[in-house]
């Protein structure tokens, strides 16, 4: 069945299984799950902790540093909300408190401080690049009227190339 | 090195040597049909059937996906005008469960649940499309987690997944364009020599791969399947019942199952470049007491290059990184005497049909009635490779 929420696909902010990921985005903090028991990162939030099989789960802030895990450049638009938006780069970040935790993301300000090209921008990613946390607010013109604010990630100032 | 731990393998009983394919049938394979997956699915049964030199009342057990509702019971006793009791299971159809049905008919058959089992599965997705969120994405998009997480990213669907772990691959082990468009391309030499593929009549060469529009960098057109409308079904039954029927059987070796441990979540599997294949192969080659080494042809589940590239190596053809070598000296060409690939075109080249016509393929290469035959074929593997299961399905001629 095709989805009809009438804000997709922004995110849900009201989905009670992710909506600290984005109440923490909104207060400028990155917010991630972890077993109260085990100390374990968590990720994807669940009800309960694989590790140890408590239900214990956290919402804690991490530093919002990481490392490019991998990304792709979007040139076709899969949805009509993201037409005008392409070309962008979608990708995984890992955080550095626990590389397996991996945020999808958006990769913001690959034109840096200049007017590199958005070509020259993306040719400046690779592998394990550090990244760190920007919070921006995230809208689609097919949604008017709406934005939420997301965690959205751009290569650490003095890694740009 | 340890046993790899992000996922398992199901422990199935050893069905070696109990079943066999017998009959096969396929429908047209092509773009929106108009067609409804009830009547593509009807008239790929008809043929199976037809095929085994059975009649519909001779079916007593029945198989389907059932993410895919479009030919069951009641649609089987519709169609044929039957109403006899039949042994059903919608752990079947397409996708890994093409690899893994046998399985399950094969208990059934020994428990005397059903003599002859029709495994059918069909799609209308090209017809249907203009409908679906994201197209065959649609599913991953219902998932809250994927909804909220992902999609908002932009990292979604399929070929957003796999453009990611395509270039992660690139990243780790150097696999190169050129390597996976040597996939594309020799599947689509396969399909140029499969008159009912979708792409029968279309050539691709290796620069018109490297010229051709990116999806999602590194991820071009000819990485990515279409999408089709399109089905097939196929009959089993025990060999001893395989006897007596006029096809040649297409013997049951061997069955592995295997899932990742994230789930469909394939942004957070740990082992990012890699397939559950890990976990599914060892058991089929186990039970069937083959190797892949004694494999003449493999066709794998292959939506994008990279779930090509990844299969071969998870399934133990090559070491881990070096499919894109394999691929890009010609070893998968149905020719090559290597390692015969997709010799049908593959979803790639050959239709979206889900996996179902791989099985198929394999039969026909057993029976020597492939369109790109593989000179003596005595043992045909289909790797399923859907979400965050895989299958692996070992047929062989009778010995």
């Amino acid at each position: 069945m095709a989805i009809t929420r009438p804000d997709f696909p922004l995110p849900d902010v009201a989905d009670e299984l992710v909506a600290p990921f984005f109440a923490g985005a909104a207060a400028g903090e990155l917010r991630v799950t972890r077993c109260r028991a085990c100390s374990a990162y968590v990720w994807y939030p669940v009800e309960a902790c694989p590790d140890c099989g408590e239900t214990a789960i956290e919402w804690v802030a991490v530093s919002g540093r990481g490392t490019l895990f991998s990304w792709a450049v979007v040139r076709r638009a899969f949805l009509p909300a993201f037409a005008d938006r392409v070309p962008f780069v979608t990708a995984l970040v890992a955080l550095d408190e626990d590389p397996a935790v991996r945020l999808c993301t958006l990769v913001v300000d690959l034109d840096l401080d200049d007017d590199l090209a958005f070509d020259r921008g993306i040719a400046t990613l690779h592998a394990d690049a550090p990244m760190e946390v920007v919070f921006r607010p995230l809208r689609f013109t097919t949604v008017p009227d709406r934005e939420v604010i997301v965690p959205m990630f751009h290569l650490a100032r003095g890694h740009e190339s | 090195m340890s046993a790899p731990d992000w996922g398992h393998a199901v422990d199935l009983r050893d069905v070696g040597g109990e079943v066999a394919i017998v009959g096969i049938g396929e429908t047209a394979y092509s773009k929106a049909s108009g067609r409804t997956a009830t009547e593509i699915g009807a008239e790929a049964a008809e043929r199976a059937i037809a095929d085994a030199g059975l009649e519909p009342a001779d079916i007593d057990g029945l198989a389907w996906s059932g993410a895919f509702p479009g030919f069951g019971a009641a649609e089987f006793h519709a169609h044929f005008g039957t109403d006899h009791e039949l042994w059903t299971t919608p752990w079947g159809g397409g996708m890994a469960w093409a690899g893994t049905v046998p399985s399950l008919a094969a208990d059934a058959i020994r428990d005397g649940k059903a003599r002859h089992v029709l495994n059918v599965f069909a799609v209308a997705w090209a017809t249907q499309r203009a409908e679906m969120t994201g197209g065959p994405g649609e599913v991953h998009a219902q998932q809250s987690l994927k909804q909220n997480l992902e999609v908002p990213f932009g990292w979604f669907p399929q070929p957003i997944y796999f453009a990611t772990i395509m270039r992660r691959h690139m990243l780790e082990f150097g696999t190169t364009r050129e390597q996976f468009g040597a996939v594309a391309v020799t599947l689509r030499e396969h399909a140029n020599r499969t008159p009912s593929a979708v792409f029968h009549d279309k050539p691709l060469t290796l620069d018109g791969y490297l010229g051709a529009p990116m999806l999602a960098d590194p991820l071009c057109l000819y990485d990515s399947c279409p999408i089709s409308d399109g089905g097939a079904a196929y009959v089993m039954t025990s060999v001893e019942r395989s006897r007596d029927l006029a096809r040649p059987p297409a013997v049951v070796l061997g069955v592995g199952e295997g899932y990742s441990g994230s789930g469909t979540h394939w942004s957070q599997q740990r082992a990012f470049t890699s397939t559950p294949q890990v976990f599914s192969a060892p058991g089929a080659w186990a039970m069937a007491g083959v190797d892949p080494d004694d494999v003449d042809v493999l066709t794998c589940y292959d939506p994008f290059t990279i779930a090509s590239i990844m299969q071969i190596e998870d399934m133990g053809f090559c070491a881990k990184g070096a499919a894109g070598e394999l691929a890009a000296s010609g070893g998968l060409r149905f020719d090559s005497g290597r390692l015969p690939y997709n010799t049908h075109g593959g979803l790639l080249s050959h239709a979206y049909v889900l996996g179902i016509a791989h099985v198929v393929e394999c039969v026909k290469q057993l029976r020597g009635t492939a369109d790109a035959q593989v000179a003596g074929c005595e043992v045909a593997v289909y790797g399923g490779y859907t979400g965050h299961m895989a299958s692996t399905l070992v047929l062989a001629k009778a010995r």
